[in-house]
Formats: C-alpha cells, structure tokens, sequence
C-alpha cells in the first residue's frame, strides 16, 4: 500500500506541475462560462437585424399587408418592391446581385397563388440560417392566417385575441414535488454534465494510456517492476492520474458554483446588461447530484482507465497505441452519443434507462438521467453495482495483460496470446 | 538450503511459446562474492535475472534469494538491480527521481535523499541535482542508473550487462563501484558476454548456453579444470620447422602457429612432457616452453562452441 502510495504521489505531482495542467485549468473554466452563457447570449440579441425585400407580384394589395406584418416588432426589416410578371425574372437577378454585394439578405417572392396554396420563395445569403428561416416562416403564416381569416370577414380584433401565444413554463417534478426549476435549465445541466463526464473520462483515460507507453518506451518500466508488483504500479498510476482528474474537477466546480451563484457577474463578464441578466436561468446544483457525478466518474474512469492501460501495455511506440485505441475510444464515444440522442429525445423511455444500466454508458448516461428526470432508488443502485462489478472485472483483466505486456517489445501480440497472458498464472 | 548462498536457483525452468529460454537450471551464488553469469546472447541470462527479481515467473524450480523463499521483488530493499533494459523518467529532476527510486523500495524520503545527495557528490554530479534528467547527458544518465541501484545499500546487486553501452570512463566508474562494494561484503551478481571483464572482476563464474549450464564455480578452479591442456611453444628456426610433429593428432588437438610461436591445445590426456621430449629428440632448439592458463574467454569458446555465439532465431521477450 505505501509503495502506491509512493507512485500515486510521484504521478500526481509530475502532473500537477506542468503547464499543460495550469493551461488546462485555466481554458476549462472559460469555456464552461462560454457554454452556460452561449445560449442566453444567442437568444437575447439573435445577431444583427435581417434586411429582406418582398418581390410583391401580387394585384390585390396582399403584398403590402404581408410586408408590414413581417416589418412588425423584431430583427426583420421588409422593404416591398412592386413588379410586374414579366419583370420577375429579370428583377430577381438584379435582386440576386444585391445580395451578393451583401447590401440585402435576400428576397421573398409573393404571387396571388401564394395567398391559395401557401407556396412561397425566399432567396437568400440567409438561406441555410435556421433561425432566419423559423422566423419566416411563422410571420409569413400568421401573415397568411390573418389575411384568410379577413378575406372572410372575421372581424380583427377577434383575430388579434386568438393569436395570443402559449407561454408554457416547465418545472421539474423530483421525488413527488415540484422542484422550481426549469425543465430546459435542468436539460442544459445535464448536457453539461454529459459534456464534461464524456470528455474528462476520454481526456484522463487517454493520459494513462500515455503514461505507460512512456514508461515502456524509455524503458524504465523494469526498474520500476523490479520493485514494484505490476499490479502497484497500475493501480499508483491510474489513481494517480485519476486524482489529478478529480483535483481539475474541483476547481472547475467550485469556480462554477462561485459563478452560477451571482448571475449578475456572468453577465457583466460577458458584456450584458444587468436587466437581460436576470433573466438568466442559472440552474442550482444540488449535492446528491455532485455525489452521484463524483461516483459516476471516479468508477467509469477506473473501467476505461484500465482499458487505456492494456492498450498501452501491449503497444511498444506511441503511434502504435494511437491506433490501438480507436476500439477502447469507440466503446467510449458510442454508448456516450447514444445517451446523449436517448436523454435528449426521450428522457423517461426505456432505452435510456437501460442505457445508465449498462456498465459502459452508465458513467455517462446516469448522471444525465438523475438530473432530467426522477430515478428510482433500486435503479441507481442496481447501475451502481453492475458498474463496480464490470470495473472490478474490466481492471483484473488488465492487470493481467499489463504485467505481461509491459515488459514486451517488438511486434504487436495477436488477440490470442493476449488471451494466453490473461490466462497465465 | 544453507546461508551461504545469496542466491540459489534449483531447477529452474522457463518456457515460451516455440522454445524453451532456461532449462532446469542450478545455480549458487557464494554470499559475498562477484559472481558472473556468463553466456552469448540469447543464452537464457536476462530471464533468468528476471526469474530472481521475480519479474516473470518460472514455469518449474525454486528460486532463493537471502535465504528467503521469496523473490528479489519482495526484498527490494535490500537488493540492488540494474536491468538491460534502462531508462528514466525524462521530465523529472535528477534527486526526485533518485528519491522516487528509493521509495519503491522502501527506503524512507529523508534517507532517500540524503544518500541521494551523497552518492550524486561521490560521482560529480553535484552541479546537476535540480536539473531534468533531459538536459544529462548520456553517460550522466548512466551514472544516475547506478546510483539508482546502489541509493539503499543493498545486500545483493543483481547487474544486467551493466557494462553494455557504456563509455570507458563509465566503464571504469562501474568496475570501481562493483570492486568497492565487494570489499564492503555486498554480494554482486552480474550477466554479460564480455569474458575479459568478467576474468577481472569474479570470484565465481557460471556459464550457460542455449538456457543449459555449461560449467560453474569458483574462477580458479574452472580455469584449473582446463589447465595443463594449453601450452605456447616457441622454437629458434621458426613454427614451420616443426610442423609435422604439431600435426600429430595424438598429441595435440589443435594448434595456432604464428610463425614465432604457437599456441597448442593438447589432446584429451596428452602429457606435455611427452610433446617437449618430441621436440627435443627432432632436434629443434626450444627457446619458450609454458603451460598456460586459459583465458576465461578461450574457456567460453571450447564449452560453448563457436555455433553458440549466434543466438536462436525464434526470440521472446527472454532475450540473452
């Protein structure tokens, strides 16, 4: 126990001081803040406003209406040109030239067929922006509601009351009880929490691999075996490396918590006025959620920690376990995306739950799961269990394939002699 | 099992996939003695130094080491081992990694480091303890390696071709650390291929090829085993002259005229009386007429045969 003890220290410290770490934790932080921050910044000054111009090809008066209703309150600014049928195609080109000297976004063509069947074009340097184009097309249907709705003599006040929008707030239900938090707030922490759960399992998994082939590769694994059983060494390394995870984590954490307790400062970092702040929808955190990440973690880490281990071990240049580890890293990013698709699109269904119980997306899938939505005691224990056996298991096989691989030089071992060492005494 | 021996191997057997790196293999290596474990490459000598470290396992045989059942893992702190296979932690700074080193064995920080210090001064390399092991140079590295497997004052040093790479200042560094540390009792045990170092250097020899033993004992009485058989013969008219008496297969097996002198290895049972009686009666003038001792190198040759200095082709991780 002392002699991991030893290695553990050396493992951290030898981390620990370098820059990459002091980089690392710095650059961490930004970009956090950018990800808490990046949405409400997008929501509350969508970019610049959108210049566009009506092609009204319409004898009614349509196109006019339609213009000043697209015009109404927001980013869109409508300017209507009157053409004739004939003129249409050589206006659009013009129009197109316009665009193109980026004195115009685009052009929206109206015709009197458009008021029948709904058909419409834009065209536009705008034309792929999903948000420009949502926009759109809700003023252009609602511009198209009210002139049908008048067209038949509904009267426009009547009108104007039915088109009063929802205004659905969302509050999360954990344990019976209504929580007070958004449900779209909870949905961004715990993309946050995939987010940050995938990468630091990858980023220190990855560091552990690297830390054996260095080992292998300047050779001083014999001495170090000489006096140490394999099995130390592994285990020194991986808390070690781990424990540097988990130290990173924390200062992340704590400078979070710091950051999502005073929203105003957010703001006033990032340039926003203080009033848009307080619509800022900062989630709280609360400590059984930083509990059962903390788990989550520390147990998926020790599960692919170990996988990066033998990779390396059975690897004798680092180019060679660069490509050792594309099936570890994929038996990572897999389950990773699919908890990711699962918790976005159905967050109580079965697949996502059978998701944070298989032992290699639970790291990953669980966490997501807790914050979302309310899991049952029995499940999160059960995931927790199955986890700890597959990570019992998963190490015990890479112990052995470590012990034997670390001293192997020379050509890569076929998975059947990967086997015999696994089986060897 | 006695106390003499700081190490004893019995039986001992290593297997890989296609062949077999050591063969039931004995060994003892007298407390206190310089002990050489000699063989071309591929011999079985780096599996089984592992096979003592406990490094790998043996598949059959026993292996002692300070009179203990266990292995030289378990008494790290008190066995010393250089492997063939050397290397540091390049990013670290010299006396950390030197504390590290020591602590895997079991030595405590502050004992760590104050041998750390004190060897580092012994070997001039006290200008470079805060330095990274990347700015040493080669040979300061090797130096740094050393004192690595000397820090803890060990019982038993276990070398692996400690002198393989080695430039001759450093050469002379590790003969002088391993005459040092054998006038203060410690047992040193070291591999290679080189003979004439190991005729300097050992009390005790053992020689193995193909993973079988060949012959082992104390240097003296190895080379007595061979004496009497080796004789340099010079006579006053030149080798040519006597030619037809140096062909006489009953006598002598084989012969080396160089012009001036011949070295002559008699055949088994010859007397050399007999050879200078033959001389003496042809009328040939003999102007030098010794028995000599082999050298170790010349031993290793006849024992091992040529053919044995190359290694086998199929090659584990068990090389030499």
């Amino acid at each position: 126990m002392r002699k991991i003890w030893v290695v553990v220290q050396r493992e951290f410290l030898a981390r620990v001081r370098t820059k990459w770490f002091v980089v690392t934790t710095v650059v961490g932080p930004v970009l956090m803040a950018a990800i808490v921050v990046m949405p409400i910044v997008m929501a509350s000054n969508g970019g610049r406003e959108r210049s566009i111009a009506v092609v009204d090809v319409t004898l009614d008066g349509f196109g006019e209406r339609l213009t000043l209703m697209l015009g109404a309150p927001g980013p869109l600014r409508a300017t209507r040109l009157d053409v004739g049928v004939s003129e249409l195609d050589q206006v659009a080109d013009s129009l197109a030239g316009v665009v193109g000297r980026k004195e115009l976004d685009g052009f929206l063509i109206v015709t009197d067929e458009t008021l029948q069947d709904g058909r419409t074009e834009y065209r536009g340097s705008n034309a792929s922006a999903q948000m420009d184009m949502d926009l759109l097309r809700r003023r252009l249907s609602e511009a198209l509601l009210t002139e049908r709705l008048d067209r038949v003599g509904v009267d426009p006040t009547l009108v104007a009351q039915a088109r009063i929008p929802v205004e659905m707030r969302t509050v999360n239900i954990r344990g019976g009880q209504a929580t007070g938090q958004s449900g779209e707030s909870m949905f961004w922490l715990a993309y946050i929490m995939w987010f940050l759960l995938y990468m630091a399992i990858l980023f220190y998994g990855v560091q552990v691999m690297g830390a054996v082939v260095e080992e292998k590769t300047t050779r001083i694994v014999e001495v170090l075996v000489s006096s140490l059983r394999p099995f130390e060494l592994l285990a020194g390394k991986v808390i070690g490396v781990g424990a540097v995870g988990l130290f990173q984590l924390s200062i992340w954490a704590v400078i979070a918590r710091l950051l999502l307790a005073r929203p105003e400062l957010v703001a006033k970092l990032i340039g926003l006025d203080i009033g848009s702040a307080q619509g800022l929808a900062l989630p709280e955190i609360p400590s059984a959620t930083i509990a059962v990440m903390l788990v989550y973690f520390v147990l998926g880490y020790f599960l692919y920690a170990s996988m990066f281990a033998a990779v390396a071990a059975m690897s004798s240049t680092e180019a060679e376990a660069r490509q050792a580890q594309t099936p570890v890293t994929l038996l990572l990013v897999i389950p990773a995306i699919m908890s990711l698709m699962a918790m976005i699109s159905e967050p109580d269904g079965t697949m996502f739950v059978a998701l944070t119980l298989i032992p290699l997306s639970a790291p990953i899938a669980m966490p997501g799961r807790w914050i979302v939505s309310d899991v049952p005691l029995l499940q999160l224990c059960g995931s927790i269990v199955l986890l700890i056996l597959a990570t019992v298991f998963v190490t015990w096989v890479a112990g052995r394939i470590y012990r034997v691989g670390i001293l192997m030089h020379g050509k890569r071992p076929s998975p059947a002699e990967v086997w015999r060492w696994v089986r060897s005494s | 099992m006695s106390d003499q021996f700081a190490v004893e191997l019995k039986g001992i057997t290593k297997r890989y996939s296609g062949h077999t790196a050591v063969k039931d293999l004995d060994l003892g290596v007298p407390k206190g003695s310089v002990y050489g474990l000699l063989g071309p490459n591929g011999a079985g000598k780096t599996t089984t130094i592992r096979m003592i470290m406990n490094i790998i396992g043996p598949d059959a045989g026993e292996v002692r080491v300070l009179g203990h059942d266990r292995s030289g893992r378990d008494l790290s702190h008190r066995v010393g081992y250089l492997p063939e296979e050397r290397g540091l932690y390049k990013k670290m700074k010299v006396l950390d990694l030197l504390v590290f080193l020591a602590q895997i064995k079991g030595v405590d920080h502050s004992q760590a480091r104050r041998g750390s210090v004190e060897w580092l001064e012994r070997l001039g390399l006290s200008d470079w303890v805060e330095k990274k092991i990347d700015d040493l140079s080669k040979g300061m590295q090797q130096k740094v390696q050393f004192i690595s497997t000397m820090l803890h004052n060990p019982e038993l040093v276990i070398l692996d071709e400690p002198f393989a790479g080695l430039d001759p200042v450093n050469t002379q560094v590790m003969k002088d650390i391993v005459v040092d540390l054998s006038k203060r009792g410690t047992t040193t045990l070291f591999s290679t291929h080189i003979m004439e170092q190991a005729e300097k250097l050992c009390d005790s020899v053992c020689i193995i090829a193909r993973g079988t033993k060949v012959v082992d004992g104390p240097l003296a009485e190895v080379k007595k085993g061979h004496r009497g058989r080796h004789v340099i013969v010079a006579v006053e008219s030149g080798m040519d002259s006597v030619r037809s008496l140096l062909d006489e297969r009953s006598l002598i097996a084989k012969a080396d005229a160089y012009g001036q002198y011949a070295e002559l290895e008699l055949a088994e049972g010859a007397d050399p009386q007999m050879l200078l009686k033959n001389l003496v009666q042809a009328g040939a003038r003999v102007t030098r007429f010794e028995i000599a001792e082999p050298t170790l190198n010349k031993i290793f040759i006849d024992l091992v045969g040529p053919e044995a200095a190359a290694a086998p082709a199929k090659e584990d991780f068990a090389n030499a």
